[in-house]
């Protein structure tokens, strides 16, 4: 082997060595770009469908013909004119409200989205003997509203507005004194004995029908009631002749209404999860148990080894090293390395080799005459006095270090 | 029985149809008991798992730290093919660190009737026997969802000997050895040396070699060669008590104690010597003696392979009348144990004059490396300080146990565990040289 080819990766480093370089800066930086884009880019995409969501219902906090509203489509300022002109007026979203609100003499009732009951819920209120003078303002019922509220009226095509206001054409108090107003809508077509007011094609877009002092009155739509329609035509004045006959006025809101409970409690929740979902994770919940008993099952069982127990063998030194400390053993740490000391010595000094302690005068002679050190001064080193505190010791063994270290030097 | 992964998933599976067909418990019914169906029916067709023949084979014996195999042969005498997951268990420290989990499992297939061969590699990390476990059959259905499990015996021994990595030192004692030996002409005449062969006289050869009378009956001059006793005994004794469940480094001191005795062995044995192993803690453990210079090696090493470091205290009374019971003419014995100060003194010494009466007796401690850092450890701290006096402490007991063995005749030999066992050796040679035998 004569040459070696330089590996692939230090050639690669060299030219991004110099660091002053503007060129590798850019590199790198394109590098954390090219790294971290992905990154980025998915937390922007968190950010904006968190802001889409968060921002979606600030746009209305109620539903239209709300009379708590103040939107185009609420109905506040009709609200606010009836009760300026002496009108309690309530909302009502539970069933047991509307009950109790369509059993009420003297009150108006307006269904304002009369389609969001549920058959079960109709069929009661409709059955529910009314209150004396009442009237019920449906808006824009559908057929099976209007079969359980006003029977034989049929609802027919939805009709545009026009832009041109269709004017009354009839006897209804109310509709004579708004004369033309802004409304569109569906069109219906009632019995005879009805009042039917707008007519827009043939059919009607205002239906009125009258049981001694109870009355129904069928609207194609809720546009004349809304803020924004209010002051169009003869909208207002409707609004306040519909709203505005007996004392007491009730609006049945959205927010609460109950269609899957008899009982009328809050919805949960669950009520808004499929059933689809609950027997799917029932299935889930089977296959669960049988991954369990995949996993459960071992292939054979766990082998136990006795293993022998691992003493090391310097322990009990390391023990009474500690000991040493715990019991600040100075005096005997410092005898037991000076003894060592004392013996390595002697034996690097080539003196007569003993099983005990070397003589001391033949000791501190011999190593006096190689070091060159007063023998007062070896003396006080190899035999003096035990050290007082652990600074001392430390400087002694360090001491005691050094001093072999140099009998040892050729 | 036992289900498999796919059961679960295509349960899972069927919570899609639940979830959106049929929610109801219909749907699940219409999942479930097919899928359970397709179980029993699994179950019925695997192959039988206990009708399964099982058979092994291979190296039954491995040095401490190389690889082995073992082969099992899986027979299949019924009539179904055997798709299975098969577990060939061993203990933990059979396996190469880390691999228990992937070595020991086989997916296989066995047509009917016929046989496949499992490899399974092993790796023993602990000298002595490995046994094998049960061998674990999961025998799956043609649909893959369930199948039979059973466990099966195919009981199967690996013996890890000890890994004898003195092995490097043997050449050069070897070298050692012939140059003892009357094969050159280096040799001195000494004590214990016995008459060799008489060869013609080479410049350099030391002239009170010089046979005169042997160089009269012929034309040239004659010297004699000398060789070293042979067929002396050798008794090698391990002391398998507490001092050597001892970890120096990462292995205990009668790991280190082996690895001299099979060094002494092999030797010993190359230099024509018999040689015996005692191993002894209270009880006698190992004895093996008497054998033919071929199979004394492996002879040891079986039976080393097997001794573990009991955590009891060596009755060396019994240890010592053991020992004189297998030597009973002049040998050299050779006492692996610690220098254990107080063991030595109160047990050792009453027994020594017994031993060194006929016998020539060397021990031979494995010392510990940690002793050396301790003492040589920079001395900033004093911890560090009453660490360097517990060591040196300890150094001072056991050469002070040293020096009175060495009195009474004992050769003692102190050495950390990379080095006992050239230095045995050594030893050895040395007591050959001299003619100790």
């Amino acid at each position: 082997m004569t040459v070696t080819a330089p590996p692939p990766a230090t050639a690669e480093a060299a030219p991004a060595a110099p660091p002053a370089d503007p060129a590798p800066a850019r590199s790198r930086l394109r590098a954390h770009w090219r790294r971290s884009r992905w990154w980025l880019l998915s937390v922007l995409v968190l950010l904006l469908v968190g802001g889409l969501i968060a921002g979606i219902p600030g746009g209305s906090v109620h539903d239209p013909l709300d009379p708590r509203s103040g939107d185009p489509h609420g109905t506040r300022a009709v609200d606010q004119l009836l009760q300026r002109h002496g009108i309690s007026s309530r909302t009502a979203s539970r069933t047991d409200d509307l009950a109790a609100a369509l059993r009420a003499d003297d009150t108006t009732v307006v269904l304002t989205y009369p389609d969001e009951l549920s058959y079960q819920h109709l069929a009661g209120l409709s059955a529910l003997p009314r209150g004396e003078r009442t009237r019920l303002v449906l808006i824009a019922p559908e057929q099976p509203l209007l079969n359980a509220f006003a029977p034989g009226v049929t609802a027919s095509s939805y009709a545009e507005p026009t832009g041109t206001a269709p004017t009354p054409s009839c006897t209804l108090p109310e509709a004579r004194e708004a004369g033309a107003v802004d409304l569109g809508g569906q069109s219906y077509e009632g019995r005879p004995g009805d009042t039917a007011c707008y007519p827009v094609g043939g059919r009607d877009l205002l239906l009125s029908r009258t049981r001694g002092t109870q009355q129904v009155v069928v609207l194609g739509n809720g546009d004349p009631l809304t803020n924004r329609y209010l002051d169009k035509e003869g909208n207002a004045a409707l609004a306040l002749g519909l709203l505005g006959a007996h004392p007491h006025l009730v609006w049945q809101t959205l927010d609460q209404v109950d269609h899957a409970t008899s009982t009328g409690r809050p919805k949960s929740l669950g009520d808004h999860i499929p059933d689809g979902w609950y027997w799917g994770t029932l299935q889930l919940l089977v296959a669960g148990l049988l991954a369990v008993a995949w996993r459960a099952r071992r292939l054979g069982p766990v082998l136990t080894e006795r293993l022998p127990a691992v003493v090391r063998a310097s322990e009990t030194t390391e023990g009474r090293a500690r000991l040493y400390r715990r019991a600040n053993a100075r005096g005997h740490a410092a005898e037991t390395l000076r003894r060592a000391a004392r013996r390595r010595t002697a034996a690097a000094l080539g003196l007569p080799h003993t099983s005990g302690d070397p003589d001391p005068t033949a000791l501190l002679e011999a190593a006096a005459a190689r070091l060159g050190r007063p023998t007062a001064d070896l003396q006080h080193l190899l035999y003096g006095p035990a050290p007082t505190d652990d600074a001392a010791l430390l400087r002694l063994a360090n001491e005691l270090d050094d001093m072999e270290w140099q009998v040892r030097q050729p | 029985m036992a289900l498999t992964g796919r059961t679960a998933l295509v349960a899972a599976l069927g919570a899609l149809l639940v979830g959106i067909v049929l929610p109801s418990w219909t749907g699940v019914g219409a999942v479930v008991l097919p899928l359970l169906a397709a179980v029993a029916a699994d179950l019925v067709l695997a192959a039988p798992v206990r009708r399964l023949t099982l058979e092994r084979s291979g190296d039954p014996t491995v040095r401490l730290g190389e690889a082995t195999t073992v082969d099992l042969l899986v027979a299949n005498p019924s009539g179904r093919p055997l798709r299975a997951r098969i577990r060939d268990a061993w203990y933990p420290s059979a396996w190469a660190p880390g691999t228990a989990f992937t070595a020991s499992r086989h997916t296989v297939t066995v047509p009917a009737g016929e046989r496949r061969r499992l490899t399974t590699p092993l790796a023993p990390t602990r000298r002595g026997d490995h046994h094998s476990g049960k061998v674990t059959v999961r025998s799956l259905g043609p649909l893959g969802l369930a199948g039979r499990q059973a466990n099966l015996d195919a009981p199967w021994r690996i013996r890890a000997l000890p890994p004898f990595t003195s092995r490097k030192h043997l050449p050069s004692r070897l070298a050692r050895l012939r140059e003892l030996d009357g094969r050159t002409s280096v040799l001195t005449r000494g004590q214990g040396t016995e008459f060799d062969s008489l060869r013609e006289y080479l410049p350099g050869d030391d002239v009170r070699s010089i046979d005169w009378r042997a160089s009269a009956r012929r034309s040239t001059v004659a010297v004699r060669t000398w060789r070293p006793e042979r067929d002396r005994h050798v008794l090698i004794v391990l002391d398998t008590g507490r001092t050597s469940a001892g970890r120096v480094g990462d292995a205990p001191r009668l790991d280190a104690a082996l690895d001299a005795a099979l060094l002494l062995t092999a030797l010993a044995t190359k230099a024509g010597d018999r040689v015996d192993l005692l191993a002894h803690d209270r009880h006698r453990r190992a004895a093996v003696a008497g054998r033919s210079p071929a199979e004394v090696l492996p002879a040891f090493t079986d039976a080393m392979a097997l001794l573990e470091p009991a955590l009891i205290e060596t009755d060396l009374r019994a240890l010592t009348s053991t020992a004189l019971r297998m030597a009973p003419h002049r040998s050299l014995i050779v006492l692996l144990t610690g220098l254990d100060a107080h063991q030595i003194q109160e047990h050792l010494l009453p027994q020594v004059p017994l031993l060194t009466k006929r016998h020539e007796l060397v021990l031979a401690s494995v010392s510990d490396p940690r002793l050396d850092e301790l003492v040589h450890a920079p001395r900033t701290t004093v911890e560090d300080v009453y660490g360097a006096a517990a060591a040196e402490q300890t150094r001072a007991d056991r050469r002070r146990t040293a020096d009175l063995l060495t009195r009474r005749g004992v050769t003692v030999l102190d050495a950390p565990p990379e080095s006992i066992a050239p230095a045995l050796s050594d030893t050895y040679l040395a007591l050959k040289a001299a003619g100790r035998l």
